[in-house]
């Protein structure tokens, strides 16, 4: 059985939250049953992780290669969990805490008991895509991943029916189409004129055949970046983001924040370093818009988040902002910054999860929108209000918190690459999100609290603020195998530059 | 130039991709009616699944079933035809799903007109609380 | 070692338990906070014997693949016993100053974790650790800052952390550049910094400035400074004689003595300009005092002005330029607080917070007035008190490195120091027909007035007998020549 289990896991890490999902809509009217159920699936997702990871860490098998159906590699299809892999499914299992805090007040949130289920069915189709984007590493694959996830993530959106989630919803929708049919034609052009899906085949031919059709080459480049931009809101393509992110259901906004985007930005990276590699993008200075676009990301991002009133809408932009401190990493072009990239990206997942599910439960208990009614909520709910602060703190990436790592690699990074005004960028960043997360802060610890009683939230949601702020300060103080593993994946992803 | 000519009318399925493409693209961007934003996708995917298509043809190549053909004969590849059958299956849950939105936006609205959906959102909004059904 | 992390976690433990503590518990609450700052105190002096007997007290960590170290040395040392013993005499002062007070609880626990921060600056061995408690610094001090909770008090506290944030973040370049370029972040060992590598270090020079510019109030970067003053007195005196802006100085004595090296400073171009900005901080920071009216912001601009004195003294790059600014820092340290305490004394007994109310206030409150013309005689940079000596050694230093005009700066500035603040005393002391009604008298009096008194006698003492602070600040000049 173990055995067994060992083969298959590749393939299990991705089956079992679907095949969980698919179980749940006949069970509908046991609610305990599917929130049981809901949260097994993804808690066996993430052991998987967990066990893949080790085996991955302990060079049992680096990278653990799996075909599909038994037909090997340019026939069949192939899941392949190497670090970058492992790396991800250890960073989607952020999904369990969301989980956990999405069962204590769900009915509340989507507007009705019998909608539960099907929101637990399209998270936990999300969570599979999502662990079916790490380790798929087969191009048409990648399509079919992402238009899940994509359809999912409008559910989720529009999960709670009224009309500004279903304008959202609607917005979304549409651009992430165009987004993917930009993704597919790319991959279309990159089919042409290499003849494989499986993305190392094709890269192995585009080395050959690039120098004889680079328009081709260059349009498959272009399609891809823009239609992954789309999806993982790359400034200027983030129009969608902000209104999806702050209308969805709470739950739902820490998971489309802080794992969805990440979702579509892995697979942005097999892309460009998998199948085009760094000689590719270095001849069509593709890393050099990447980095131009994430700076301007960080910077406008930031800048639109200091001007929101409502909080989940704050947060919502500084997503884009984050977005751009990961593209950034990834124009870079060498081992450090492109690590500090994965880094962050693990780090903004758990640190931006913790902000939305905070800024969800103050939103249930006190029924306020704006930073400015929150006034005094610090000591109304102390135990939200403390991981609200340490993710904060994360995000501003002051030292002992997870940003902090990340950051500091992507400067070294910028360093290495020889570049000022990215760094400049970064740390500019970081005091714009200090202005604007602070005064969220400031408001409920020191501003004088009203008379209404506004109580923490239950037990399972508290657990899962706890857990989720813990796990912001132990990246930050332990990183262990998230840092191992993005320097190593960084390494595999650069080995041939 | 005959060349270039040639060359492009060898190609016409791609050069018919490119412009569903565009127009598809152009519909989607510009159109504030929600239904043709949706034909809009609709014929942007057409178009990439065209393209898919025509890449695996062969001209004069036979659909590649054992037995029925003589060993000589050339196969045209058969697995973009395959993969475009997933592509219109994901197209079509996309239509569905977008058809399902836009009736909501419509009874909340009354309108299935982006234009006239901002106009009124003002009125919508005050009762955003209210979770219609 | 178990002194140094005590010292260190004192702190810490101390601000949680008066975090835990109810609020009504007023009386075990100022238990816990002198003890906790005295043992804190007690510890820092017990590391100071075993670093001065010539031990090392390292203490390493991993920080996500960074290096994180504490490791005390002289220099360390010397901010570290500054702020711990001027701590104690602060918390003494708060328990009469912040009595009946509203928000005390918020109070003293951050001024606890705010002591733990500035010992972690002072006795931090690497670049890191002195970053991570730099930062810390900032965010606890900010809730102190705007202790008030007027309109006022936030918008000075927003500004104060924009200001220190975003310096924070420039000297986080500044640390990485040092780390690519260095290759390690340690300060034992000599300066970081290799001579030969040339190109950019003028930049980082200028990063590094900026960076801990911000907190030392080095001029253009200096306004958050005058701003924090609607923050109660003793933290004000924190502020501006202890904890923040000393670390801001440490850090610029760090980097021109540990991270890069007299040797190397003295090559680069930029580090020949650093004392003439200070020089202009210097007089501007002064010539800008005198025209305050508010007490507490002339004093604002004052410490402006006198901080420089410290840059000035150690971008000398001279042994005696070092040996007077580590002297000015002790004595004007415990002068300026005493300095602030007075003026916190004048304003809760009689109302007077301008100068120009000042008449007769030295007929109500006699000796809090003494006090205050011997501390404006310190100022000046007169004989019986300590801060005449590191004024000589600053001169010595200056003329020494071969830039005397900064020692004709030194006594322009003891002279417009003079024109100041001799006006005020003889303003307290002229109008004597007018009485000032004191509010009060008793205990609470008694807690801010005997700190302050005491502050004034070792500031006396240190004058008398500079033999009693030589020592440490010889230990600091052989260590880094």
């Amino acid at each position: 059985m173990t055995t067994l289990i060992r083969a298959n896991l590749p393939v299990l890490v991705v089956i079992a939250p679907l095949f969980v999902a698919f179980i749940l809509p006949p069970l509908a009217r046991r609610i305990r049953l599917v929130e049981a159920l809901a949260l097994l699936g993804a808690v066996l997702g993430l052991g998987g992780a967990g066990y893949l990871a080790s085996i991955v860490l302990t060079q049992q098998e680096n990278p653990f290669i799996y075909q599909l159906g038994g037909w090997p590699a340019p026939w069949g299809i192939e899941l392949v969990a190497g670090s970058l892999g492992v790396f991800f499914l250890l960073v989607v299992g952020v999904s369990v805490p969301v989980l956990l805090f999405a069962q204590g007040n769900l009915a509340a949130e989507v507007g009705g008991a019998e909608r539960v289920t099907r929101f637990y069915v399209l998270y936990l189709l999300l969570v599979g895509a999502m662990a079916g984007m790490a380790v798929t590493n087969d191009m048409f694959n990648v399509y079919v991943l992402v238009e899940v996830a994509t359809l999912s993530c409008c559910g989720l959106v529009s999960a709670r029916r009224y009309p500004r989630a279903a304008e959202a919803a609607f917005t979304y929708l549409i651009l992430a189409t165009l987004g993917s049919a930009l993704v597919l034609g790319g991959i279309g052009l990159i089919y042409l004129i290499t003849g494989h899906l499986n993305m190392g085949f094709a890269a192995q031919e585009l080395s050959r055949v690039w120098l004889a059709r680079p328009h081709v080459v260059l349009m498959a480049v272009s399609l891809i970046v823009v239609g992954f931009g789309v999806k993982a809101a790359l400034f200027p393509l983030h129009v969608w983001l902000p209104d999806a992110h702050s209308t969805a259901p709470s739950p739902a906004s820490a998971i489309l924040s802080g794992l969805a985007v990440k979702g579509y930005l892995i697979c942005l990276v097999k892309f460009l370093y998998g199948v085009f590699g760094p000689t590719l993008l270095q001849e069509f200075a593709v890393h050099r818009i990447l980095t131009l676009l994430g700076g301007v990301g960080i910077i406008t991002g930031s800048i639109l988040a200091l001007t929101q009133e409502e909080l989940k809408r704050r947060l919502a932009y500084s997503t884009v902002a984050q977005v751009g401190y990961l593209i950034l990493g990834f124009g870079l072009l060498n081992v450090t910054g492109l690590a500090g990239a994965l880094f962050y990206l693990a780090s903004h997942a758990v640190i931006k999860a913790t902000l939305f599910l905070a800024a969800g439960a103050m939103l249930a208990a006190t029924g306020k929108r704006n930073v400015r009614d929150l006034a005094g909520v610090g000591r109304k709910m102390p135990i939200t209000m403390a991981a609200f602060t340490i993710g904060s703190l994360g995000l501003i990436g002051l030292p002992l918190f997870s940003g902090f790592i990340g950051k500091w690699y992507l400067l070294l990074g910028s360093w290495e690459a020889g570049l000022i005004l990215p760094a400049v960028a970064i740390l500019a960043g970081s005091v714009l999100c200090a202005a604007y997360l602070l005064p969220v802060i400031r408001a409920a610890y020191f501003a004088p609290a009203p008379e209404e009683d506004w109580p923490d939230p239950g037990r399972p949601q508290k657990l899962a603020l706890l857990l989720l702020a813990a796990a912001v300060v132990i990246l930050g103080v332990r990183p262990g195998p998230f840092l191992e593993l993005a320097q190593k994946a960084a390494a595999e992803l650069l080995a041939f530059y | 130039m005959s060349g270039l000519l040639t060359k492009v009318l060898i190609n016409y399925p791609y050069l018919v991709a490119v412009l569903l493409f565009t127009i598809g693209t152009f519909t989607v961007l510009t159109h504030p009616n929600l239904f043709k934003k949706l034909l809009g996708i609709n014929i942007m995917e057409s178009a990439i699944f065209l393209m898919f298509v025509a890449s695996g043809n062969i001209r004069g190549g036979v659909a590649p079933i054992r037995g029925t053909t003589n060993a000589e004969a050339v196969y045209i590849n058969p697995l973009p035809s395959a993969l475009m059958l997933t592509g219109i299956v994901v197209s079509v849950s996309v239509t569905a799903f977008a058809l399902a939105l836009i009736m909501r936006l419509y009874k909340a609205y009354g309108t299935t007109d982006l234009r006239r959906i901002a106009a009124r959102r003002k009125e919508v909004i005050s009762d955003d609380h209210l979770d219609q059904g | 070692m178990l002194a140094l992390v005590f010292a260190l976690s004192s702190g810490i433990i101390g601000g949680l338990l008066v975090a835990a503590l109810p609020a009504a518990r007023t009386r075990l609450r100022n238990m816990v906070v002198l003890f906790f700052t005295g043992s804190g105190m007690i510890c820092s002096w017990l590391v100071a014997r075993q670093v001065w007997a010539g031990e090392r007290l390292r203490f390493a960590g991993q920080l996500g693949g960074l290096t994180f170290c504490l490791d005390p040395d002289p220099l360390g040392i010397v901010f570290g016993l500054i702020a711990a013993t001027l701590w104690f005499f602060t918390v003494v002062y708060s328990l009469g100053y912040m009595a009946g007070k509203a928000h005390q609880r918020t109070y003293y626990a951050f001024l606890l974790v705010a002591f733990s921060a500035t010992l972690g600056v002072a006795f931090s061995g690497n670049l890191v650790a002195l970053y991570l408690f730099y930062e810390l610094l900032t965010l606890t001090t900010y809730p102190l800052v705007i202790q008030e909770r007027s309109p006022e008090a936030m918008q000075a506290g927003t500004k104060y952390l924009l200001y220190n944030l975003a310096g924070a973040a420039v000297l986080l370049l500044a640390i990485v550049l040092t780390a690519a370029w260095g290759g390690r972040l340690d300060f034992v060992g000599g300066p970081i910094l290799a001579a030969g590598l040339k190109t950019g270090l003028n930049w980082l020079l200028f990063l590094f400035t900026v960076g801990f510019g911000v907190k030392a109030a080095l001029l253009p970067l200096h306004r958050w400074l005058p701003a924090a003053m609607v923050a109660p007195t003793p933290v004000s005196a924190l502020l501006h004689a202890v904890a923040v802006v000393y670390a801001g100085v440490y850090g610029l004595l760090r980097v021109v003595y540990s991270v890069f090296g007299t040797t190397l400073l003295g090559e680069l171009g930029f580090a020949a300009l650093i004392p003439w900005v200070a020089a202009g901080t210097v007089l501007v920071g002064i010539i800008v005092a005198t025209q305050q009216d508010i007490l507490k912001r002339r004093l604002a601009y004052q410490t402006i002005s006198h901080l420089s004195y410290i840059l000035l003294g150690a971008f000398t790059l001279h042994p005696w330029g070092l040996a007077g600014a580590v002297l000015q820092m002790i004595g004007y340290a415990v002068l300026k607080t005493a300095f602030f305490f007075c003026a916190g004394i004048i304003a809760e007994q009689t109302g007077v917070t301008r100068v120009s109310q000042m008449g007769g206030v030295g007929r109500s409150l006699p000796k809090t007035m003494v006090a205050f013309a011997v501390v404006t005689l310190g100022m000046i940079g007169m004989l019986p008190l300590g801060t005449f000596w590191g004024k000589f050694y600053l001169m010595k230093g200056s003329v020494a490195g071969g830039k005397w005009p900064l020692a004709l700066v030194l006594i322009g500035s003891g002279i417009i120091n003079a024109v100041c603040f001799i006006p005020v005393v003889v303003r307290a002391f002229r109008d004597e027909n007018k009485r000032l009604s004191i509010t009060e008298r008793g205990v609470r009096v008694t807690l801010m007035l005997v700190p302050t008194m005491l502050l004034v006698v070792v500031g006396l003492g240190m004058g008398l007998f500079p033999g009693m602070v030589w020592p440490a600040v010889q230990a600091v000049v052989d260590w880094f020549f």
